[in-house]
């Protein structure tokens, strides 16, 4: 008797409580997005409580792969690795949606190295949505709309977000900005800049210095381009003109293995595109 | 001793990450702990009773002047009291970890230590909750599997159940046939639900803790306990032990 007097008003508040404790977990507690691809749910329902743990050991395993495949004497990244690196932070991602390091790491190697825009901007738009405090990933896809996708007015909205959350002008001078070609590339430094000072990790600073680098050698001979227009009112065809008029004093060196040189629209490129993996044809090596 | 080594690894795993070690380390503690709490409540819990009937420690212990449901009621206590001091050790070596990792790498946003502790200490709950179901499966099998196994299974069903009930009641599951969700909203009524005791994401990256979830889990914790506490002892109690 003792226990049916404790057993039924236990069961009767248990079956008050619980729709309450449904209604905030379905809107409070961790609001993961439910529409994900099947393996996805499978891994979230298999990895039981260790959701977080599991993430962050898929962006690891992609880290340290990539890490591994950046080194000088290492065998270059392929593109299916590419396609594997991002489906598994796409997935880790869905585990543990406030992951900084596999935003980072999308935006650092996949919108550069293959030039897959909307995929990165996709996972950061999702990033953004849970990291709410967080100006790197509005920023990111600024940029990303802004340089790669030659989009400025929809990196308005994202520079204007970034500037919001963190309270830095810069992100608003990004959003005010006519950009131009030369303006380009300085964006893109100050791109690289930011992405260098905000990691920790060696092979990224590695791969990330490196892209600086390259950007520093074509804002150079930017640079001595323009003053070549001023001074002699004429577009520059060849770099070799730029050195010969005593503009360019040394020929930049590109880290990337490849050959600068003015295009027909008389923009400065490189053969090597800024891509590992290139060989001196001007094409990509296939693995 | 393998587990403190583990603590130790932990700051040197971190440093994988490449902008967010702190909040690894944390993750990583937080799991540790986790899975080891989940050891001791499957194996403590459901093989505590089972062991002593199949030994007949039980009948020397009912011969003294004491009912079923207080043997039960001690030997849950008992449990649940070393799975509490299992995770106030566990958890001191994980502060001793983070603590490390963020003086080294301090994150961008401030450690909540509070969500922390409140994370170590949902986590020991929803374990606590797992021996309650691992006795009440006891008190009613005497063999080692269905105390063990159907824990575990229940464990796992009640981690995914928040998922299911989600999905029925999103718009993609508004397609699922009415029987169905309403089979799956009663077993989502039945089936403890472990997931309003997984405070993981509060504590890794600090975001705020929800004070109406806290006393919602809570509530649910008690009531829960209760109910399956009192099932068990009703079960042991009219149990014929041969």
């Amino acid at each position: 008797m003792k226990r049916w007097a404790l057993l039924v008003p236990a069961v009767s508040l248990y079956f008050l409580l619980v729709p309450s404790l449904a209604h905030y977990l379905t809107t409070e507690h961790q609001k993961i997005a439910i529409s994900f691809p099947a393996t996805k749910n499978v891994l979230k329902a298999v990895s039981l409580d260790q959701g977080f743990l599991i993430g962050e050991y898929m962006v690891v395993k992609v880290i340290t792969f990539f890490g591994g495949r950046s080194t000088p004497d290492a065998q270059p990244l392929k593109q299916g690795d590419y396609a594997i690196m991002y489906r598994n932070l796409d997935v880790a991602t869905a585990l543990d949606p406030y992951n900084n390091d596999a935003y980072y790491f999308a935006q650092a190697t996949f919108s550069w190295e293959v030039g897959e825009f909307a995929g990165t901007n996709q996972l950061l738009e999702y990033g953004m949505k849970y990291r709410t405090w967080d100006h790197y990933l509005p920023y990111f896809v600024g940029f990303n709309y802004s340089y790669f996708l030659k989009d400025p007015s929809s990196a308005v909205k994202y520079y204007q977000k970034a500037a919001e959350i963190s309270g830095d002008g810069l992100f608003m001078s990004l959003a005010g900005r006519n950009l131009y070609e030369s303006g380009r590339t300085a964006e893109a430094m100050a791109y690289c800049k930011i992405m260098i000072d905000s990691t920790k990790n060696e092979s990224i600073r590695r791969f990330l210095k490196k892209r600086f680098k390259a950007l520093s050698a074509v804002r150079k001979i930017e640079q001595a381009r323009e003053q070549f227009r001023t001074q002699s009112g004429i577009e520059p065809i060849t770099i070799r003109q730029l050195s010969s008029s005593g503009l360019l004093k040394e020929l930049p060196v590109d880290p990337y293995g490849g050959t600068f040189f003015i295009d027909n629209k008389g923009l400065v490129r490189t053969t090597s595109n800024f891509t590992e993996g290139w060989n001196k044809n001007g094409n990509k090596d296939k693995h | 001793m393998v587990i403190s080594s583990l603590f130790l690894v932990i700051p040197a795993i971190s440093n994988i990450s490449i902008r967010q070690i702190s909040e690894m380390s944390i993750s990583l503690s937080l799991s540790l702990v986790s899975f080891v709490l989940l050891l001791l409540a499957v194996f403590l819990g459901g093989t505590t009773l089972w062991r002593d009937i199949e030994r007949r420690y039980t009948y020397s212990v009912l011969g003294l002047p004491i009912s079923r449901s207080d043997y039960l009621l001690g030997r849950f206590f008992g449990v649940t009291l070393c799975l509490i001091l299992a995770s106030i050790v566990l958890s001191l070596g994980a502060l001793i970890a983070i603590t490390m990792v963020a003086n080294a790498y301090p994150p961008d946003r401030p450690i909540m230590w509070l969500n922390i502790a409140m994370a170590f200490s949902f986590d020991t709950l929803k374990y606590i909750l797992l021996v309650a179901l691992a006795f009440l499966f006891s008190s009613i099998s005497t063999s080692f599997f269905l105390p063990v196994f159907g824990t575990i299974s229940f464990f796992w069903l009640g981690t995914v159940s928040q998922q299911v009930y989600d999905y029925l009641h999103s718009p993609l599951g508004a397609a699922t046939s009415p029987v169905v969700r309403n089979a799956a909203t009663l077993l989502y009524y039945v089936i403890p639900n472990f997931t309003p005791f997984n405070l993981k994401s509060q504590a890794i990256y600090s975001l705020n803790l929800s004070l109406n979830g806290v006393w919602l889990t809570s509530g649910y914790f008690v009531l829960l306990v209760t109910i399956l506490l009192t099932l068990a002892c009703t079960i042991f109690s009219r149990r014929e032990f041969q």
